[in-house]
């Protein structure tokens, strides 16, 4: 018994096509269990994951890589000062 | 993304982009491979999502016509999710929060997977969506 997802790395391929070239510090809004933070990772040079206090058990569970800090926040006030971030990812949040 | 959208463009350096990675508003669709033919079993029913979908559209739209953000780029791809089993799908179901998966579904499974040699895989399909934005 298995269950694989996005053989094909399809969400991996076109996040990776989408994050500029140039980005240095990414913020995630919605991070859920890490699953997407952990696969595009690599390529910007700090990641800062926020979502519901809920969640940071879930996405810890899992080693990260060193560039990603995790934050219970919320997305309504973020704790961060203007023009802080070259990237913003809503990650499957509404 | 409705209530963070402005939190988010403040936070945004000017040039900087926002991207968007959601599932469409298409249900996802089961399917079960067998060696030369593929059955379509279903659909895992997201309809109670759908108003989400339509509000955070709304919201980015709006930000469009502002001139908040400007569209670059936008695209869908499928995300496929392979199980082996029943079980597998059991667990899947299981994990759904909003939508749901209907009892049909298993028993198509069972129906056409009751020769237990028969080689099979159930297929999940969903359409994802990603969106690039700038920040002027």
């Amino acid at each position: 018994m298995a269950i694989r997802s996005d053989i094909a790395g399809n969400e991996k391929n076109y996040l990776r096509d989408m994050l500029p070239a140039d980005a240095r510090d990414v913020l995630e809004i919605g991070y859920g269990d890490g699953r997407l933070t952990r696969k595009y990772a690599a390529l910007p040079r700090r990641i800062v994951g926020i979502d519901l206090p809920e969640a940071l058990p879930r996405a810890g569970a899992e080693p990260l890589p060193d560039n990603v800090r995790l934050a219970a926040a919320s997305g309504v006030r973020l704790p961060f000062p203007a023009c802080r971030f070259d990237c913003v990812l809503f990650s499957l949040s509404f | 993304m409705v209530h963070a959208l402005s939190e988010a463009q403040r936070a945004l350096r000017p040039g900087g982009r926002l991207i968007d990675l959601r599932p469409t508003m298409r249900n996802r669709r089961v399917e079960l491979d067998l060696p030369g033919a593929t059955l379509f079993l279903g659909e895992i029913d997201s309809s109670s999502t759908f108003p989400d979908h339509l509000a955070a559209n709304a919201a980015l739209e709006a930000a469009l016509i502002a001139g908040d953000i400007l569209l670059e780029h936008e695209t869908a791809f499928a995300y496929v999710t392979d199980l082996d089993s029943q079980a597998d799908l059991r667990e899947i179901k299981a994990g759904l929060r909003r939508s749901v998966m209907p009892e049909s579904i298993f028993e198509k499974v069972k129906r056409f997977t009751a020769d237990e040699s028969a080689d099979f895989l159930i297929r999940i399909r969903r359409e994802m969506l990603i969106a690039r934005y700038r920040k002027p």
